[in-house]
């Protein structure tokens, strides 16, 4: 069908698509030239062109993400990615996380970081260039290929990131060649997206997953080119920096999940979290058997698989995130594009690349023959690398179950409730760790003094002990023997460390960054510890509990509190009051003032309002909430909207009031025979007749000299203690009696003066009541954790505790560089 | 023995003790009536009966949401889940129930939900066009 469509730019599209194709094409290039470089150094033309490629592969990379990114922000909605990931009121620092919300996009800044990484290792990685760009060539060459969109043999590769919306979707409306017009706007980010952590954490994350390729490519390298022990000279920083950044990157998705995600937590053992985690604790393994090999000879063959399989497993996770075969597990996995043939390929070419590279070098291997003695630090570095890679089996185990049934053809469900699941384990292995990570620290590689060690270590288990009886009673978490243990090896962990950093305030400056991210470690797990354990949900539904029909034994009461504008409740320490709504489209606010009352004196000891705001997106599946929360130094509490009036009820338009003659509005009438000084009630307080105007006027109307014109006057006192008159009016002229109503719009309430009935002496009223206004109401949680900041800055710490020991091997590193000049 | 061989030996004894309690601890995909013969938390998937009232009234209790879901046998069965109403359950095309039964009625304790809409696959709103449908969906 050819139809000359209308006001579309095809033309960045066009360039956009030719820079992928030219991206793989100068990747594979690259790669196949830094190949033949290493086997065929003598060629120094094979470098000139792998780097040739690599310099080309930087540009298309570049170009892509700046087509990508003008696409979007000047809403080009004829392009799929712009119409399904962004829309015209998105603000501009969104517009970024609408970049990478898809898989295109993330799989753009997965390559983007790899070519940081290659820019640095050609100018910095000497004669390791070609043997570890060869590799992260290879990785680019498979990451470009995601994006091709183009179709060979009848099978599509890749989704590209420029595919037409006619092109991706198959609608009538695509007929028209006028159909850019029709289209209002795009789909918009996912309300859930629309966070500042958004912008930050994915290219964290990602930066962590591409630097996992360097020490995979050290490795790989060291095997192939048969430079067994050198790679971990150069290797070691990289490690360091991937684990670091990665780390860093994990828990600012837990930020995220907290400050924006409404399941009230930081960490849920989702697939998706369990997927990023996996190659973060293999490396860590890793590191340490790096460091524990360059000391003592022992544990080659572990350092390089754990440091291998640790890339593989980044492949892994995003096989597990981006195939959709999570899907009924979790909750915020990608979509499928369809491209899970492609993901499994990719994994496939990694673990047997490795494979080979293992089983083909076994022998030439470094070992000793020596026996690992148990007063040595490495031997105990070891056992914890091991404990951590047991720990990624537990976790590899639970979080591939779908994979196992779509391999075996199974039907087995995830454990039902997958925290106290994961916790279980993990919290058994985390103990061990930190145990570990504690006394190792007292050992000296090699052989150490047996009884220097026990004194040191017998020293800080006492010191540990106090401090743990002190936190433990603090914090309250001394209702499980499992969270005093683990409290327990978190503070010895942190205890040992803090000795071995006052030795390296000392002097002893070598360790003090292993110290530093021991300590961060171990206050991490105590903070997520405390709470995780001591959470509590502070709306508890106690006191307004109503017993429902259908439930006849006593249940607990839930989590959810109702509560009706301005009326204060008490919840635990607070009196919370719901104040009102703000609008800034698109969200709402949802004003909840939180009271802190002085039990004895009743004074208000602190005031405060917490913001939860919510988002009604229909397209993305009605109310999503985001929580509103207090930080304090000890504890946050925490608070989500879960329902509110407005989403159940649409708001009536403020401009039907002009009407205030129709009678619709309002109930059926009650009609009374009152005399003076009677008082009747209505729905919201009483009213009061007061009294007859015999000069009652009508503006319009004259008074005719056989007329009848009087008035009523009425007080309506309402039970806020507000007061009201009216004056409703009844006329008879000529012969015809007529009635004026008159309203008391804030009562909603409508009296007529209808009758005069002589003989009763009686005045005939009627008064119409519109319904009580509903009053706006919410439905919210509220959660109080506790010392949740040790859980941050445990994190804060632990990454400074990387850098300084980044810094060190580097420094090392140049030193040793230095010494064989000054040799030569 | 070399010890390093004895550490091995633990950790695959561990390792493979682990799987095995891993797999103890997962369940199964279930119906109603096979959840009615169990006493277990159990997973059970099924479909929105969208003929059915949903009762939630925060009012009276926002804690209390019922509704009817059929469940891949086609066994329609009345869930009470203690919480607020999931936002877009209306619009859900497949529901998996996290609960028990307690008599007649699945008492869930978490309800996960597969929406159509979600992430918007492929619907494409359209501004007024004489003449043509609002809405124009994809065939899949």
């Amino acid at each position: 069908m050819d139809v000359n469509y209308v006001g579309e730019n095809l033309l960045p599209g066009k360039f956009g698509q030719f820079f992928i194709i030219l991206a793989f094409g100068s990747a594979l290039f690259s790669f196949i030239s830094y190949y033949f470089s290493v086997r065929e150094p003598e060629n120094v033309l094979w470098k000139k062109f792998g780097r040739i490629g690599f310099w080309l592969n930087t540009l298309s990379i570049v170009a892509i993400g700046s087509i990508l990114f003008y696409i979007i922000y000047f809403h080009l909605f004829e392009y799929h990615y712009a119409w399904q990931h962004s829309s015209k009121s998105l603000p501009n620092y969104y517009i970024i996380s609408s970049f990478w919300e898809g898989q295109e996009g993330s799989f753009w800044l997965w390559m983007f970081w790899q070519v940081v990484m290659g820019a640095v290792l050609v100018f910095k990685a000497k004669s390791w260039e070609s043997p570890v760009m060869t590799f992260v060539m290879l990785c680019q060459v498979f990451l470009a290929s995601m994006l091709l969109g183009i179709e060979v043999f009848g099978t599509r590769i890749g989704s590209s990131p420029f595919i037409l919306l006619r092109e991706a979707l198959d609608a009538p409306i695509f007929s028209d060649p006028n159909y850019l017009s029709m289209i209002a706007d795009g789909n918009g980010l996912n309300p859930l997206l629309q966070n500042y952590w958004m912008v930050i954490h994915p290219p964290t994350l990602f930066l962590g997953f591409a630097s996992m390729i360097v020490p995979f490519g050290f490795a790989a390298a060291g095997l192939w080119t048969r430079r067994y022990k050198e790679w971990m000279k150069p290797g070691l920083p990289w490690a360091l920096f991937a684990v670091m950044i990665l780390g860093a990157g994990i828990i600012m998705g837990s930020f995220w999940a907290y400050e924006a995600l409404n399941f009230g937590g930081f960490w849920a053992w989702d697939p998706v979290e369990n997927a990023s985690i996996i190659p973060w604790f293999t490396l860590i393994a890793a590191v340490h058997v790096i460091v524990a090999f360059r000391s003592s000879g022992h544990g080659y063959f572990t350092a390089t698989l754990l440091t291998l399989i640790s890339f593989v497993l980044v492949i892994y996770a995003s096989y597990l995130t981006r195939s959709g075969i999570l899907g009924e597990t979790s909750v915020h996995s990608f979509t499928s594009l369809g491209m899970s043939g492609q993901l499994v390929l990719f994994n496939i070419a990694f673990l047997v690349l490795m494979i080979v590279l293992l089983v083909r070098h076994r022998k030439a291997m470094p070992r000793t023959k020596k026996e690992e003695d148990i007063y040595s630090r490495e031997f105990w570095m070891f056992i914890g690398a091991l404990v951590l890679t047991v720990a990624c089996v537990q976790i590899i185990a639970s979080t591939s179950i779908p994979v196992f049934n779509a391999v075996f053809g199974t039907d087995v469900a995830p454990p039902v409730d997958p925290i106290p699941h994961y916790n279980k384990w993990q919290g058994a292995f985390a103990v061990i760790v930190l145990l570990l990570t504690g006394y190792a620290q007292f050992l000296k590689y090699k052989r150490t003094n047996a009884k220097s060690f026990w004194r040191n270590t017998l020293i800080t288990l006492a010191v540990s002990l106090l401090v743990t009886a002190v936190f433990v009673y603090i914090t309250k978490v001394h209702s499980n023997f499992m969270f005093i243990l683990l409290m327990f090896s978190a503070v010895f962990c942190m205890v040992a460390n803090a000795r071995i950093l006052g030795d390296a305030v000392k002097g002893k400056w070598k360790l003090a960054g292993s110290a530093v991210s021991h300590i961060g470690f171990g206050l991490l797990v105590a903070g997520a510890l405390v709470a995780a354990a001591t959470n509590k949900v502070v709306s508890k539904n106690e006191s307004g509990y109503i017993q429902v029909a259908g439930f006849d034994e006593v249940e607990e009461p839930g989590d959810n509190l109702f509560l009706n504008q301005d009326e204060p409740k008490d919840m635990g320490e607070y009196q919370i009051t719901y104040v009102g709504d703000s609008i800034v489209p698109p969200n709402v606010y949802y004003k909840i003032k939180f009271d802190r009352i002085d039990e004895e004196t009743g004074d208000i000891k602190e005031s405060f309002i917490l913001k939860p705001f919510a988002q009604n997106n229909p397209e993305m599946g009605g109310l999503i909430g985001t929580p509103g929360t207090k930080h304090y130094l000890t504890h946050d509490i925490y608070t989500i909207i879960t329902a509110s009036r407005s989403d159940i009820i649409p708001n009536k338009d403020a401009g039907n009031e002009d009407e205030p003659a129709g009678y619709e509005e309002y109930d059926e009438p009650a009609t009374y025979e009152v005399s003076i000084g009677d008082t009747l009630r209505y729905r919201n307080g009483f009213f009061v007749i007061e009294g007859v105007n015999k000069d009652a006027k009508l503006n319009d109307i004259p008074k005719g000299k056989d007329d009848i014109l009087v008035g009523l006057q009425i007080k309506v006192h309402s039970a806020d203690e507000e007061e009201y008159a009216a004056e409703p009016i009844f006329l008879i002229k000529d012969g015809h009696t007529y009635d004026f109503n008159k309203d008391v719009d804030e009562q909603g309430l409508r009296f007529r003066f209808t009758n005069i009935l002589p003989q009763k002496d009686k005045l005939e009223i009627m008064v119409y009541q519109k319904p009580l206004p509903e009053k706006s109401w919410i439905v919210f949680k509220a959660i109080k954790f506790p010392y949740i900041n040790f859980f941050w800055a445990g994190t804060i710490i632990m990454t400074i505790g990387f850098i300084m020991a980044i810094s060190r091997r580097m420094k090392e590193n140049k030193k040793v560089i230095r010494k064989k000049k000054a040799v030569a | 023995m070399k010890k390093s061989s004895i550490i091995l030996i633990v950790i695959i004894a561990v390792a493979i003790a682990m799987i095995m309690v891993i797999y103890t601890d997962s369940s199964t995909y279930s119906t109603f009536t096979e959840a009615k013969k169990k006493d277990t938390e159990l997973y059970v998937v099924g479909v929105l009966n969208k003929e059915r009232e949903m009762l939630y009234d925060p009012v009276i209790d926002a804690n209390r949401f019922a509704f009817y879901m059929y469940d891949n046998d086609s066994t329609e069965c009345k869930v009470v889940f203690k919480g607020t109403k999931p936002q877009d359950i209306e619009r859900s095309e497949q529901i998996v129930l996290t609960g028990r039964m307690k008599g007649d009625e699945f008492h869930a304790s978490k309800i996960l939900m597969k929406c159509p809409s979600k992430y918007n696959e492929d619907e494409v709103e359209v501004i007024e066009a004489p003449g043509l449908p609002t809405t124009a969906s994809a065939i899949d």
